[in-house]
């Protein structure tokens, strides 16, 4: 059991972490809260069932075909709506809503509101230490850990990288160093949109395509990121496994509660919050005035 | 003493368009039954009904959200434990609607208070998201006890208000006036009765620098999520008693953006914006139903697109078109006026050349 | 300039909307009735879809004879969104009545969502056949105030505590094909697997204690995901390492399409039997990327077996309609049906005289032999079940297709009870791979 527990902890945070990463770019540098980020997740699932299955296009080109047009519409996203409302804060929470909802009136007229499955790469499965894993999870695990690695890399080693944490720390102050907001702005939110792309591609053939699926993952990064300390990346990313392994932690535990597994988890959140107001990784607000 | 008061009617409300506006509707309000006869008048008494509860509903969450700056992601909770608590003392209990109702009100308040105690430690965004999360955990409990709270089916089979649909819309159309008028004073930043209005204004400006001028802003929290848990909670218990069922949709994660929506369609942090948002946008998803399938598409269509153009809301942009602030005395004037009807200051800058 | 024209035509738009639908409407010799569901889903869709067929049929046919004078049917259409908002659901029925003159109404399927609806339909005096929300307690309304509550019946499926004993009956059915085709000693064990929702509870407790008793089956445990759950990995893995043989599965959501696709993926060595509604949709096998071969579950039409004499050419009808085989809420083609029946016989449309005539059917439907449970019984208006009523089936998927496999074999009052057209129950091969590989 103890084995099934980790296996599926790190599978599970791996996940989440891909998605709660972008959500904690995007409101790290631009301070707005996207409600609409998982919504690039369930485009590029529905994407890759789209080109795969009703297209016929080889998997591989198909996955890169999604991720392109996701990221594509969320750029055009963020510059024709939110960015005419930035400085309204409410006001974009609510656009991003509302644009949530619009993406997934799309999905309905276009894909109807039954459930769908989409192709794997890899069928299958893998005996780890006695428990079966399927290739396409653990696929998402190893995509996960590549793709954060890179974005750390991009974060810390290049001047783009510097650029961003700079607008992060500061923007006004970036802006009179030089640094064109607006732009870093724009390369952020396609960043974001491409890691939740990222994520759908690869988590879709393990779940259900519906036109619902970005709410559930939205309330659990949006758990994750505030846990880990908002804008924090490497927060975001130890959340991620801790709301991870506290659902897989409940489901093991206690069989017949099985669908606590999400009040569960927002109950660490909960618990953790009124610990440590800031997150576990989060700057102390007491002082900024938003 | 009478002329008194009719001379503060025509100072404070005729001479202010948004004030002669919301009489002018609310006089409507009283005659709609009037013009509603027939079969089909109970269908559109019935979404007057629901606009009615869900303009308390939303009043509430711009008490709370705008003026006191306590952003609430999870307002549905205090809706959803109104509900259940007047559902389970109708049915248990066997009490009538008036004594449930303000007791599922009081439930309200008590959730507020729960509530309310991490948002005394957190700000924000995080406020935002740890209120979000509250009626979540509540649906998992309710789902755990399915005994008590009947699961997915919830509870039905309660009592009605009443036995007349034209005497159930009545009460809700005074419900929500008193209540709208309770929640409008109690913001006012410039009544001269109560000053929690201008206390909720600068909690929400600087809540540092409030407690700095020696304001006890714990006590002024507390108070705001009362009061919104209060009227949200009616708003709750009244719609259960209506709807005779409560249940799980009463707490989801899509009222809660709802109200949101509402609010600020119509205008955040000024009372009338959601009334106006609510009667907007509630009979508009009605009238959508001649197109069911793109019904949802179209109506959160003209969200983004009146967020794009009136990112203060409609309501708000409509105000700021017919009336004018004096610059010096800082009264309400009509647009069309080219001098302050008290100071005679001109209220624009080009109508002194 | 732009920016001031734009909230003009919105709001101008939004007035012309308030406008049109006051406008039109016809009278003549025509029956309304309303057909509400969630229309965008499979469940509105087949609600729609069973109704047009029988209308359409019905007035291809001459109509209703009224007395002497030939009515035709005009359905109204209403979408409830009843998925999401119950307020919304009610909202609709009250206009599908009021406004839009709906004279009976057929439909309904979330349980939260068809209370309020039914509470406006007795409000209206109105008659509503039920064609899609199975809880029991939906019926015992009419026990206590059988004057408010008698314009209510429900058509299809039979209530919730009837699945109990078909799915127990294809749980003994399965266990004792794998018992022997597999030469397993000892008593079969059972996982069960349910959604977490109210209507799955008592079923769950019902397993608990009947699965023993009368199967003489061994429970190894009971896990409840969330009915929207998208992951099971980890369920499944636990089941795994409790070592069942069966899983008796409760799942109406969604989550029927991930348990099934990684039950298959993972050669969870266990059979599935039980309820699995997703598994009834013709869309399964291809959610499921074929994972899900050898699901079976309960259901109510199944291609090719002859429930009643009209079944066959109902299905196929149906099939060359819409491309699709009818789930259960395609009753309401049943339901209309009804209606022409009873209006034909009485020759009347008054409502009183109709739900007496309706308490009195003995109805020979596409579905099902239609009886309703007098107002004596615990749950009156309510479809009876049993041989010779209404039954159900289970379905399996064989390798792309659904085959009926149940009702067979069955001991004491259901022994012979069977179809034409129902095939034998197969063992998974990844189950009988692990169990002959030792």
């Amino acid at each position: 059991m103890v084995e099934g527990i980790i296996i599926q902890g790190l599978i599970k945070g791996g996940t989440y972490a891909l998605l709660a990463v972008g959500f904690s770019l995007i409101f790290g540098v631009a301070r707005m809260i996207n409600l609409s980020h998982t919504c690039f997740y369930m485009l590029a699932a529905y994407g890759i069932y789209a080109f795969a299955k009703m297209l016929g296009m080889p998997l591989i080109a198909a996955a890169v075909l999604s991720l392109l047009a996701t990221t594509i519409i969320g750029i055009l996203t963020y510059r024709l709506f939110i960015d005419r409302v930035r400085e309204h804060h409410v006001t974009v929470m609510l656009i991003t809503l509302a644009l949530a909802m619009v993406f997934q009136e799309w999905m309905i007229i276009s894909f109807t509101s039954e459930p769908l499955g989409a192709p794997s790469f890899i069928s299958g499965y893998w005996e780890i230490i006695g428990v079966k894993v399927s290739y396409q999870h653990l696929l998402t695990f190893g995509v996960a850990l590549a793709v954060l690695i890179c974005v750390w890399a991009l974060l810390s080693k290049t001047r783009l990288g510097v650029a961003i944490r700079a607008t992060a720390q500061d923007s006004e102050i970036a802006n009179l160093m030089g640094i064109n907001v607006r732009r870093i702005l724009l390369v952020t939110m396609g960043m974001a949109a491409v890691l939740a792309a990222v994520a759908g591609i690869v988590v879709a053939p393990t779940l259900t395509l519906e036109p619902r699926m970005w709410t559930s993952p939205l309330v659990m990064i949006m758990a994750i990121v505030v846990l880990g300390g908002l804008g924090s990346v490497k927060g975001s990313f130890i959340g991620a496994f801790i709301i991870g392994f506290v659902e897989v932690l409940v489901v093991f535990l206690m069989p017949g509660g099985a669908f606590l597994k999400g009040a569960f988890a927002l109950l660490v959140m909960v618990i953790i919050l009124l610990v440590r107001p800031e997150g576990l990784f989060g700057i102390a607000f007491e002082e900024e005035r938003l | 003493m009478l002329r008194r008061l009719l001379k503060d009617f025509q100072g404070d409300v005729l001479a202010i368009p948004g004030r002669l506006l919301a009489l002018i509707f609310f006089v409507i309000l009283f005659f709609i039954p009037l013009f509603l006869q027939g079969s089909s008048g109970s269908y559109y008494l019935r979404i007057f009904i629901f606009a009615n509860m869900y303009v308390i509903f939303a009043v509430s969450w711009d008490l709370l959200s705008g003026y006191t700056g306590q952003l609430n992601f999870g307002h549905a909770l205090f809706f959803g434990v109104a509900a259940y608590t007047t559902a389970l003392l109708n049915l248990h209990l066997d009490w009538q609607p008036w004594l449930t109702i303000p007791l599922g009100a009081l439930a309200g308040v008590i959730a507020g208070l729960v509530v309310c105690l991490p948002a005394l430690r957190l700000r924000g965004p995080y406020l935002a998201l740890v209120t979000l999360a509250f009626p979540l955990i509540l649906l998992g409990i309710v789902f755990a006890f399915t005994d008590f709270t009947g699961g997915e089916l919830g509870i039905s089979g309660l009592d009605r208000i009443s036995n007349s649909r034209t005497t159930d819309y009545y009460i809700s159309v005074a419900v929500m006036i008193v209540s709208v008028m309770i929640m409008w004073k109690l913001t006012d930043a410039r009544s001269s009765l109560v000053r929690t209005g201008i206390v909720f204004h600068a909690i929400r400006e600087d809540e540092i620098a409030a407690r700095a001028s020696g304001i006890n802003t714990i006590r002024y929290k507390l108070l705001a999520f009362a009061v919104a848990g209060f009227f949200a909670g009616i708003a709750g218990a009244f719609h259960a008693h209506f709807m005779r069922i409560a249940g799980p949709s009463n707490l989801e994660l899509t009222l809660s953006f709802q109200v949101i929506i509402w609010t600020v369609f119509g205008g955040i942090t000024s009372i009338y914006g959601p009334v106006v948002g609510v009667y907007i946008l509630f009979p508009l998803m009605e009238l959508l139903r001649v197109v069911p399938e793109v019904r949802n598409l179209i109506f959160a269509g003209i969200v983004v697109a009146m967020l794009l153009f009136m990112p203060e809301g409609i309501a708000v942009w409509v105000r700021d078109k017919i009336e004018r602030e004096c610059p010096r005395c800082k009264l309400s004037n009509m647009a069309f006026r080219k001098t302050c009807r008290a100071c005679d200051t001109p209220l624009y800058e080009r109508a002194v050349d | 300039m732009l920016r001031k024209v734009i909230p003009v035509l919105v709001v101008c738009s939004l007035l012309v909307l308030l406008i049109v639908p006051g406008c039109g409407g016809e009278e003549g010799n025509v029956i309304k009735i309303g057909v509400i569901g969630p229309m965008q889903y499979v469940q509105g869709e087949h609600h729609w879809y069973g109704a047009t067929m029988a209308a359409e049929e019905i007035n291809d046919a001459g109509g209703i004879d009224v007395d002497g004078e030939m009515y035709t049917i005009e359905l109204i259409k209403a979408d409830s969104n009843e998925m999401t908002s119950p307020t919304d659901a009610a909202a609709a029925m009250e206009k599908l009545i009021t406004v839009d003159g709906a004279q009976f109404v057929v439909g309904g399927f979330r349980t939260e969502s068809v209370f309020p609806m039914i509470e406006v339909a007795m409000d209206e005096e109105t008659i509503f056949l039920g064609c899609g929300a199975a809880t029991e307690s939906l019926c015992q309304l009419a026990v206590d105030d059988y004057d408010r509550y008698k314009y209510w019946f429900r058509v299809t499926p039979f209530n919730s505590t009837k699945l109990v004993s078909n799915s127990l009956m294809t749980l003994g059915m399965a266990g004792a094909i794998m018992q022997q085709g597999l030469g397993l000693e000892g008593p079969m064990t059972v996982a069960i697997l349910a959604e977490q929702a109210e209507w799955a509870d008592g079923m769950v407790a019902a397993y608990q204690a009947y699965v023993p008793a009368m199967l003489g089956m061994e429970v190894v445990g009971t896990w409840r995901p969330s009915a929207t759950a998208t992951d099971l990995n980890a369920e499944l893995t636990a089941i795994e390492d409790s070592g069942a043989h069966l899983i008796l599965t409760i799942l109406s959501g969604p989550v029927g399409i991930p348990y099934a696709r990684q039950l298959g993926e993972l050669e969870i060595p266990c059979a599935s039997v039980g309820i699995n509604v997703e598994a009834q949709k013709d869309g399964f096998w291809d959610a499921t990327e074929g994972h899900g071969n050898y699901e079976t579950t309960l259901n109510t039409y199944a291609e090719g077996v002859a429930l009643t004499s009209k079944t066959v050419a109902f299905i196929e009808e149906f099939q060359d309609r819409y491309d699709q085989t009818p789930t259960y809420n395609a009753g309401t083609y049943d339901a209309i049906y009804l209606l022409k029946e009873v209006i034909e016989s009485t020759g009347t449309m008054d409502t009183d005289t109709l739900i007496t005539a309706l308490e009195e059917i003995d109805y020979v439907g596409a579905g099902a032999r239609i009886v309703f449970m007098g107002t004596d019984t615990t749950t009156p208006h309510d479809v009876t079940y049993g041989p010779g009523y209404s039954t159900g089936l289970a379905t399996q998927w064989q390798d792309g297709e659904m085959k009926a496999v149940w009702p067979n074999l069955g001991v004491g009052e259901w022994e012979g009870v069977t179809y034409e057209g129902v095939v034998m129950w197969q063992i998974p091969d990844r189950v009988i791979a692990y169990y002959t590989q030792d």
